[in-house]
């Protein structure tokens, strides 16, 4: 009786929510586990505004707004493999998707760089309170990326077969990318603009 | 499922009061193993939050800035707490073998490899010795003298508060070999969120390394984001598998493929089924 | 077909590794009669400076051996895989035991010879070592109790015309379990029964551990020697 059942059941809700629904879940983990970790940066900021000032100068806002461009173009190329996905049209799909990982890899080694130059400049994790909160966040915003590539190797591999090809699992390696990239743009302005 | 397993013969049903029905469970109830190691687990992670933040008032961490006259002080302050609280401590941690052999066997029942199962009852069994013991062993050592050198107290603590804070990995590790079975399982033995909220708690674990590094901030032992959060989370999982893993106990039915649903209240209700033990 | 090539050699390296024990408890200056507690610094820095030679060896040789119940463990493990239950989880619970009693008796070893490494080092150094090794090995109890515990209800839980293990194993076991629990209290004094060199954190303890060593190490062999007649009988 249930094994009937199942199948319509969920269909009706992946109507209401695209991608798996529990994905939405885990977006929101996410979302409040950030939430935590930004407070703790606002809270310790407004204790020693001046040193965060002067750390904030040595960023550089050019790489953070490239980066936020890279990403948001890596969103728009996954929300294109997903429209072409669901008409069937799998060859653009397949290409939109290596898009996105090409995206996440330029930002990757953007940030990369950047570090090394921070790094360069004397700043490191343990030089100063702001720098300790950039390299965790930004490292940490980066271990997602690297698992967002394992995410889009998923969702290849399903585009690649015939046999495969859930619509679903496409989704929901969708919604993690575009949580990824939200994430990034939160980190930006916290980082980069608030001053 | 209320037929006992043995062929000698057994009333089917239980008796009539709580003892007796307790008794005739843990004779007869043919889930007894499960649900035996279930209850460990509960009982454990109650006398563990009881030991670390009442009993020896190890938790919350105090900071790893303080200076040595302090922490002497601290050592003095919980001398009985921690003696005593520790020897609990090393009388009941076997208490997690049953618990990381029922994680361990809901991995049997997906659909994976019996990789997952094997490899993960090895991670979490050593886990608890750098992770805990090395710990207790430490704090222990610290309070037997109390007027030992406060240099060498001032390392116990050190070493107490780094190797428990410290040797995550394991944890980490053993959250991911979990993780990718549950995503990867076709039995439905857990709902993939759960897969999700498994994930977050291995990057707040990664999040704890840190305390190698920094003696203050939000990132020492005792952080903000170290400690605090990386709690919070922990809490939360181990609520969530809890009662994951009692529902999958409900729902087994020592068969193989698909797990079933639990069935609708009003018909469990009607069917009479054996007592759950309470 | 079950593989049972090689179990009987399993089974026999038990006596070999008891007897290496035995020597080595022996060997060591500090088990017959145990060190108190009580030594002030320069009593152990002085102990561990005049035996050096006894103690390097003798934690040598435990250092060799410190693994070798773990055949033992794991054969009693599948032993009860055979038992009449409903899932693997006993056994499973006996492998996630295995591991840790050698793993913390192995730090102890290695905190005794770090001890004997720089004798000539400052006394207060030395106790501290010193104190680490014997609390350490003084309170590796806990997953030796979860064991023979685990043991005793997977024997109780064995409902079928021939168990695998006689019932008196499983009350022996609880026995011993009972005899290793003061042990987990040692240091909570630092002299009396529960003082490491106590009777009950020492002698109690180990003997009960060598005493569990030996009747199962004889209940495993003739189970197996039984099973094997069993199969031999059947094929």
């Amino acid at each position: 009786m249930t094994e009937v059942a199942q199948p319509q059941l969920e269909e009706t809700r992946s109507r209401f929510v695209p991608g798996q629904p529990d994905m939405w879940l885990f977006v929101l983990f996410e979302a409040l586990l950030f939430t935590g970790y930004f407070s703790v940066y606002l809270v310790s900021r407004t204790q020693n505004q001046d040193l965060y000032l002067q750390s904030q100068a040595d960023l550089d806002l050019r790489v953070g707004v490239f980066n936020t461009i890279v990403l948001l173009s890596s969103s728009w190329a996954i929300a294109r493999c997903v429209r072409a996905a669901r008409e069937g049209v799998y060859p653009a799909a397949l290409r939109y998707a290596f898009v996105t990982v090409g995206f996440g890899v330029v930002f990757v080694i953007s940030k990369v760089a950047e570090w090394i130059h921070e790094i360069g400049m004397g700043n490191t994790f343990t030089s100063d309170e702001f720098f300790q909160h950039y390299f965790f966040l930004t490292s940490l915003h980066c271990i997602h990326v690297l698992i967002g590539f394992i995410v889009m190797g998923v969702v290849i591999y399903q585009l690649r077969s015939p046999a495969r090809r859930s619509q679903q699992l496409v989704e929901t390696g969708a919604t993690y990318w575009h949580t990824v990239d939200f994430l990034w743009v939160l980190i930006f302005a916290m980082l980069y603009v608030v001053r | 499922m209320t037929t006992s397993t043995e062929g000698t013969s057994v009333s089917d049903t239980p008796p009539e009061s709580r003892l007796g029905r307790f008794a005739w469970n843990c004779r007869h109830h043919p889930k007894r193993e499960l649900w035996f190691a279930w209850w460990v687990m509960v009982v454990f992670y109650q006398l563990y939050g009881v030991l670390f933040f009442f009993v020896t008032r190890v938790q919350p961490p105090p900071s790893p800035a303080w200076d040595t006259p302090m922490i002497v002080q601290w050592f003095d302050d919980r001398h009985d707490g921690l003696l005593v609280g520790f020897g609990i401590v090393f009388l009941i941690s076997g208490m997690c073998a049953p618990m990381n052999a029922l994680l361990a066997y809901s991995m049997r029942r997906m659909s994976v490899s019996r990789i997952f199962a094997y490899s993960y009852l090895i991670m979490y069994s050593l886990s608890a010795i750098p992770g805990m013991l090395v710990m207790a062993i430490a704090m222990t050592v610290g309070a037997l003298r109390p007027d030992r050198d406060p240099e060498l107290i001032h390392w116990l603590y050190d070493f107490a508060f780094l190797s428990f804070s410290g040797t995550m990995g394991v944890f980490l590790v053993g959250s991911v070999v979990w993780l990718v079975a549950i995503l990867l399982d076709k039995n439905n033995v857990f709902p993939k969120w759960f897969a999700y909220l498994g994930l977050c708690n291995a990057l707040t674990e990664v999040v704890v390394a840190p305390a190698w590094i920094f003696q203050r901030g939000a990132f020492a032992w005792n952080g903000a984001i170290a400690w605090w959060i990386n709690m919070v989370v922990f809490v939360t999982y181990t609520a969530v598998f809890i009662v994951l893993l009692r529902r999958m106990i409900e729902r087994e039915d020592f068969g193989t493929g698909p797990l079933p649903d639990l069935p609708d209240k009003r018909e469990s209700a009607s069917a009479g089924s054996v007592g759950v033990l309470r | 077909m079950r593989r049972t090539d090689g179990e009987l050699i399993m089974l026999w390296a038990l006596p070999a590794i008891a007897i290496i024990w035995v020597s080595a408890f022996v060997l060591f200056p500090g088990f017959l009669h145990p060190m108190s507690p009580t030594m002030s610094a320069e009593e152990v820095a002085s102990f561990y400076r005049d035996e050096t030679a006894r103690i390097r060896y003798s934690m040598i040789l435990f250092n060799w051996f410190g693994v070798g119940l773990i055949p033992t463990v794991i054969l009693l493990a599948m032993q009860v895989r055979r038992m009449a239950h409903r899932t693997p989880i006993m056994s499973y619970c006996l492998i996630a035991c295995a591991g840790g009693p050698p793993t913390l008796f192995l730090i102890a070893n290695m905190f005794w010879l770090l001890g004997g490494f720089r004798p000539e080092r400052a006394p207060e150094l030395t106790q501290l070592l010193n104190d680490l090794a014997w609390v350490t090995f003084t309170v590796l109890v806990p997953y030796l109790i979860a064991q023979c515990l685990l043991l005793a209800l997977a024997i109780y839980w064995d409902r079928q015309d021939k168990p695998v293990f006689p019932t008196w194993v499983a009350h022996f076991n609880l026995l011993i379990a009972i005899a290793l629990v003061p042990a987990a209290f040692g240091a909570l004094a630092l002299n009396g029964p529960f003082a490491w060199d106590g009777v009950l954190s020492f002698w109690v303890k180990n003997i009960a551990i060598a005493v569990w060593i030996v009747v199962m190490g004889v209940v495993l062999g003739q189970t197996i020697r039984r099973r094997r007649a069993e199969t031999a009988v059947a094929a």
